[in-house]
């Protein structure tokens, strides 16, 4: 690509820069997560969306309230508005927003195959499944037998195909296989996409790989973490972590040899980033590391909007709207549940 | 029209609603619309203030009515208006409304949910009907050989590969859109273990839900193996397809197809049965569902209103706080008293002081409303200042019209405006929706008089449609000046121009009796006569503008109580702009009254005389107009620049002394002052300026006087002042160019479209033929470029004129309008 995207690349994606940062300015602020933790039922919650951008999005739900329905409704929303933007998108925007989808299209897909795995019914769990991540053949995922059964029959006119390079086996499809296919394909997703924004040069470049190598590292150490006590080999596991981001390649390679929690945090001082991020663990709040990576998640999207002229703010926003989301979930299951106590540990956005 | 002056006096009232009462209260008062509500609870977030309750099941209401509404639409049918006056009903009638909403929308859902059942089972037979009877059969049969013929060697060893094998076939009928990936699918998935043939319905179907014609498309799937069967179901399943039993006999096939058309006519019927109910019920929906929605409206706004009371610590009373117009006062107490008195209980407004600024209220009337429009759209005033629009009724159309000069486009411009005056009642021209259309109906008034003064100005011109009329006979005489100067044949052959002189006898008559003499229509230096006439008239226009804006200042310092304001602004502000702009404009007219034709030649010129006035020289070639000019020029620069500082310091150290003073001895003016409070005029004057509050709040507002913040805010003021009535006297010569550019502009319109079509033809046929797309040609150009862009440009710059120039002398614009509660939009 050209350097220099300000000189045209308004002409494309202008008009969807501008909706995505008016819809950036709608999520919700500190004082609204203040007015919403005082909510004491539901129906409060509800109310005090009302005067938000969330609008009457709630107004023809059949009462009772519940959770699962405000979250349902909020990621219909979500995909409503992401939707608009990818049919008014053009090349090569469309393609980015393809790549944002097909993490969603790989949560889904493995959610299929658990719930066929475990004789769930197909109704059930397209329910959980994220509407983002929809595509049309993804019901028929459970006729699959075999990860290449899977690719041939089902996934091969998806955008999910080239990530399948690397996965293909004939070994049936249980339980821990499903969940070193989920690792793979999101491996080679991340790798993908990241080669793709590193390619596209420019803003977009600058903005997108540190947040993918964010992405990317925090996927290691999760795998890590997961990995501890399992029959997983250390040398399997390293093949599962992505091979970009600020661990590669020394940090990855240490990771692999880790064996519990204290050997990571040796490791993850060596690097100025996630140092600090570590050290919050467990600290005032009684913080996850999950939660940590979360804030700075949120922080890394946030400052995406700083810059003008690339694809970022449309990722980041999703993220946002995301986080946002699980944030209200959030609250509304502490107030569903009467477990105030724990009600304000949501991960502000700043 | 007397309160068009300055806004009315507001008062801020203390309302004490009985507990029992307070709703019938406040439900009369959103009927009249006197008062505006505070908000006294706005530390409370919206769900736990006291009739939250009662909002959520009016809100819950309006969900079923949406319901209901959608249902009415959706059968194609509209909602009457309510007709009548629909008060909010009392709260019992409530559930009243409830119930029996309630009740109509669960009957609405039955007979919905029934209606919608049978057509998807309508659907379905029809479906199937189609699938059976789309001809696969014959297709099938060819294609059954033929697949197998081509498996046979591959599949098996030679010889009979029918025998174990058994065709089975799945039937059914999917979306078209999805119908070539299930294709890819099915063959992917299954290898081409079975055969698959899909076709297009002919007939579209209508869709259950939406009832929108969709068409399907067929398939027939053959397989062999009953693995392939369950991946193939499952595949189907997934693609949402509508699959059907599918006999093998041919015979049997029809047999099944007969019932099933048979089938779906008796369910025709009882759907026919359904929809007429269904139709009975809307009715009944259609009566029912305007004045409720109304009512429930206008409950929900008073439980909103409510919301905003505090209670009484006896919890006996709500406590209201609201403005309201001193005048309304009487109207609100008897309003209060007869809705309480059915309760047996009495309602009392009285009023309070208050600290805040009371809104602003400015009655107007059709007339006068786009006026104050204008003023508005600049900033609503602040409370009790003095109110522009008045002025403006007048000056705008006036200084529209000077850049607008034309009779006849003022003419055509005041017709328009008069018809739509005439037509203002008739409802269809209100009831226009078209927002370009709106805004020219809201402006009719202003329409009319701008038209009104155009036509003025355009006689002054003497123009009309850019050609001059002589209604009077000129002052010129040409017939004198040749016979005095004895032009010959010869000589007028050679000379196109020819120069009237009006030192010769006879030839200058006299003045023309109204406007511009026709005869200059017809001069070389026809432009540079009505420039130097234009833009002197511009700065004479300008400078009594601006003069008449700070003299309005003063009415606000007397309201206000701030004398000295006038010693120390106006009169320095006036001073300055008068000695140095007023005197130009008596040089002006000092020069067009003194200056005759004889003494042309020798003419002293203004601008070489302002130029001096401000170098203290003199130019010995430029006369004098009058003995001691010189003189009377220094004082008045000197005394104008004097009142610089006058108006820099003066206020700031005025306020800064009775600040001293004040200060000296605090406590015993406090007592009087507190006995002013108790008065209800307290409020009235205190709306003095940011340094200056009255009644008791005086003493902490001077506590907080800040010298820096004072001086600061007068120096800005000062410059901006002396700046300004340069700059804005030059401002004012937009007057001059934009009236030179509509007559430059009709003029070129005139000469270069009908003129030439005036001459083209000397036959009276031709030119009758050309002159109608010719006349159609100018009368668009007219329309479009002299009336609509033109006038639109002089629009906006009499707008700047009156905004900038005029309203900064005088006009703060920092207050907020009175937005009283009331029903009426709800109405509506």
């Amino acid at each position: 690509m050209l350097e220099g995207a300000e000189l045209y690349f308004n002409v494309d994606h202008g008009y969807l820069e501008g909706l995505v940062r008016g819809c950036k300015a709608s999520l919700l602020t500190q004082q609204d997560y203040i007015n919403l933790v005082q909510c004491e039922t539901l129906e409060d919650l509800k109310i005090h969306l009302q005067t938000t951008d969330y609008g009457n999005f709630l107004a023809n739900q059949t009462n009772p309230l519940t959770v699962s329905k405000i979250d349902t409704e909020m990621r219909k929303r979500l995909c409503g508005e992401f939707e608009y933007f990818r049919n008014h998108s053009l090349e090569p925007l469309s393609t980015f927003l393809t790549y944002m989808t097909c993490s969603y299209m790989i949560d889904n897909v493995i959610l299929l195959m658990n719930g066929a795995l475990q004789k769930k019914s197909v109704k059930e769990i397209l329910g959980k499944c994220h509407p983002l991540g929809r595509f049309t053949e993804m019901e028929a995922v459970n006729i699959a037998e075999t990860p290449s059964d899977l690719f041939n029959a089902i996934l091969v006119e998806t955008p999910l195909a080239p990530f399948f390079q690397d996965c293909m086996s004939e070994n049936a499809l249980d339980e821990l296989n499903i969940e070193l296919l989920r690792n793979k394909l999101y491996k080679s997703y991340l790798e993908t996409f990241y080669k793709f924004c590193k390619n596209h040069g420019d803003v977009t470049a600058e903005v997108m790989c540190p947040i993918l190598e964010f992405e990317a590292d925090r996927r290691a150490f999760i795998i890590t973490l997961n990995s501890f006590g399992t029959e997983l080999s250390k040398e399997d596991r390293e093949t599962l972590y992505p091979t970009f981001g600020k661990l590669y390649p020394e940090g990855l390679r240490l990771l692999a040899q880790a064996e519990d929690f204290d050997q990571m945090k040796s490791i993850v001082d060596h690097y100025v980033v996630y140092k600090p991020l570590f050290e919050a663990v467990g600290g005032s709040g009684g913080k996850t590391l999950e939660d940590v990576f979360y804030e700075r998640e949120v922080q890394m999207n946030v400052l995406a909007f700083n810059r003008q002229f690339h694809y970022g703010v449309f990722y980041a926003y999703v993220k946002l709207k995301e986080q946002e989301m699980r944030n209200i979930v959030w609250i509304a299951e502490c107030i569903s549940q009467r477990h105030r106590t724990k009600i304000n540990s949501y991960i502000p956005i700043l | 029209m007397g309160s068009m002056f300055r806004s009315e006096e507001v008062a801020l009232v203390q309302l004490f609603l009985p507990t029992a009462a307070a709703y019938t209260c406040v439900s009369q008062l959103g009927e009249l619309g006197l008062v505006e509500f505070r908000d006294l609870n706005a530390s409370v977030s919206a769900f736990q203030r006291r009739f939250v309750v009662d909002v959520r099941r009016c809100e819950e209401l309006e969900k079923t009515f949406t319901f209901l509404q959608e249902e009415v639409r959706r059968a194609g049918l509209v909602l009457p208006r309510p007709e009548g006056r629909l008060p909010a009903p009392p709260p019992r009638d409530l559930l009243r409304i409830q119930e029996e909403t309630e009740r109509l929308a669960q009957e609405l859902r039955d007979v919905r949910g029934n209606q919608q059942s049978l057509r998807v089972q309508l659907h379905q037979l029809q479906l199937h009907a189609a699938v059976l009877g789309q001809g696969h059969g014959p297709q099938l049969a060819t294609a059954h050989t033929y697949g197998a013929s081509e498996r046979t060697p591959l599949l098996q060893a030679p010889g009979g590969p029918h025998q174990d094998l058994r065709v089975n076939f799945v039937a059914g009928a999917v979306e078209p859109h999805k119908a070539p990936a299930l294709e890819r699918l099915l063959w992917r998935a299954c290898r081409g273990f079975l055969i698959a043939s899909f076709s297009e319905l002919e007939r579209p179907l209508e869709h259950p839900v939406t009832g929108e014609p969709a068409t399907w498309m067929t398939f027939l799937i053959s397989y062999w193996g009953e693995q392939i069967g369950q991946k193939i179901r499952k595949i189907t399943d997934c693609f949402h397809c509508h699959v059907f039993p599918f006999l093998e006999q041919e015979e049997a096939r029809r047999a099944a197809l007969q019932q099933l058309q048979q089938q779906s006519q008796e369910m025709q019927e009882v759907l026919g049965e359904t929809e007429r109910f269904l139709s009975q019920v809307l009715g009944r929906v259609q009566q029912l569902l305007p004045p409720a929605q109304v009512q429930v409206r206008k409950m929900k706004a008073v439980y909103l209103a409510l919301n905003q009371c505090s209670v009484s610590t006896t919890h006996k009373c709500l406590i209201a706080e609201a403005w309201c117009a001193t005048r309304d006062l009487p109207a609100l107490q008897e309003a209060l008293r007869d809705s309480s008195a059915e309760e047996g209980v009495s309602a009392v407004a009285h009023r309070i002081p208050s600290r805040d600024m009371p809104p602003t209220l400015i009655r107007t009337n059709r007339f006068t409303a786009s006026f104050q429009g204008i003023v508005d759209s600049y900033g609503v005033g602040r409370y009790q200042e003095v109110n522009p629009a008045p002025y403006t009724i007048i000056t705008f159309p006036f200084l529209f019209a000077v850049m607008f000069g034309d009779v006849g486009h003022g003419l055509l411009m005041f017709l328009f405006a008069l018809a739509m005056v005439l037509a203002e009642n008739r409802p269809a021209v209100k009831a226009a929706q078209n927002e370009i259309w709106q805004t020219f109906f809201g402006g009719r008034y202003l329409l009319l008089l701008m038209g009104l003064f155009s036509v003025y100005t355009g006689f002054i011109y003497n123009e009309c449609f850019s050609r001059a009329s002589s209604i009077f006979p000129s002052g010129w005489s040409v017939a004198a000046m040749a016979n005095q100067s004895g032009w010959s044949d010869a000589f007028l052959a050679q000379h196109t121009m020819l120069t009237l002189d009006p030192n010769v006898t006879g030839v200058f008559l006299g003045p023309y009796p109204f406007g511009i003499d026709p005869i200059w229509s017809l001069a070389a230096n026809h432009l540079s006569f009505l420039n130097s006439f234009k833009m002197k008239m511009s700065v004479i226009l300008g400078v009594v503008h601006m003069a008449f804006g700070v003299v309005l200042g003063v009415f606000n310092h007397m309201h206000f109580g701030q004398r000295h304001r006038l010693l120390l602004e106006t009169l320095p502000e006036l001073t300055f702009l008068l000695g140095l702009f007023g005197y130009l404009v008596f040089l002006v007219i000092y020069k067009w009254l003194h200056v005759s034709a004889a003494s042309a030649a020798s003419a002293p010129s203004i601008l070489i005389h302002f130029i001096n006035m401000f170098l203290f020289s003199h130019s010995p070639t430029n006369r004098p107009l009058y003995p001691q000019q010189e003189v009377v020029q220094a004082m008045l620069v000197v005394l104008a620049l004097a009142m610089v500082p006058v108006l820099l310091l003066g206020t700031p150290l005025h306020l800064l002394c009775r600040h001293r003073r004040r200060r000296r001895r605090p406590t015993g003016r406090k007592e009087d002052k507190a006995g002013l409070l108790g008065l209800p005029d307290a409020s009235v004057n205190g709306w003095g300026s940011d340094e200056e509050k009255a009644g008791g709040l005086e003493d902490e507002q001077e506590a907080e006087l800040v010298p820096s913040e004072v001086f600061m805010h007068q120096a800005i003021h000062t410059i901006e002042f002396c700046l300004g009535c340069i700059s804005n006297t030059a401002s004012y010569l937009r007057l001059w160019a934009l009236s030179l550019a509509h007559a430059q502009l009709s003029e070129v319109l005139w000469a270069m479209v009908m003129r030439i079509g005036l001459g083209l033809g000397r036959e009276v046929g031709v030119a009758a033929v050309v002159l109608v797309p010719i006349f159609a040609a100018f009368a668009v150009m007219t329309v479009a470029i002299l009336l609509v862009m033109e006038g639109l440009s002089a629009f906006l710059h009499a707008l700047r004129l009156h905004w900038v120039e005029f309203q900064n002398k005088f006009y703060s614009g920092t207050g907020y309008k009175l937005s009283p509660f009331t029903f009426a939009a709800t109405d509506d």
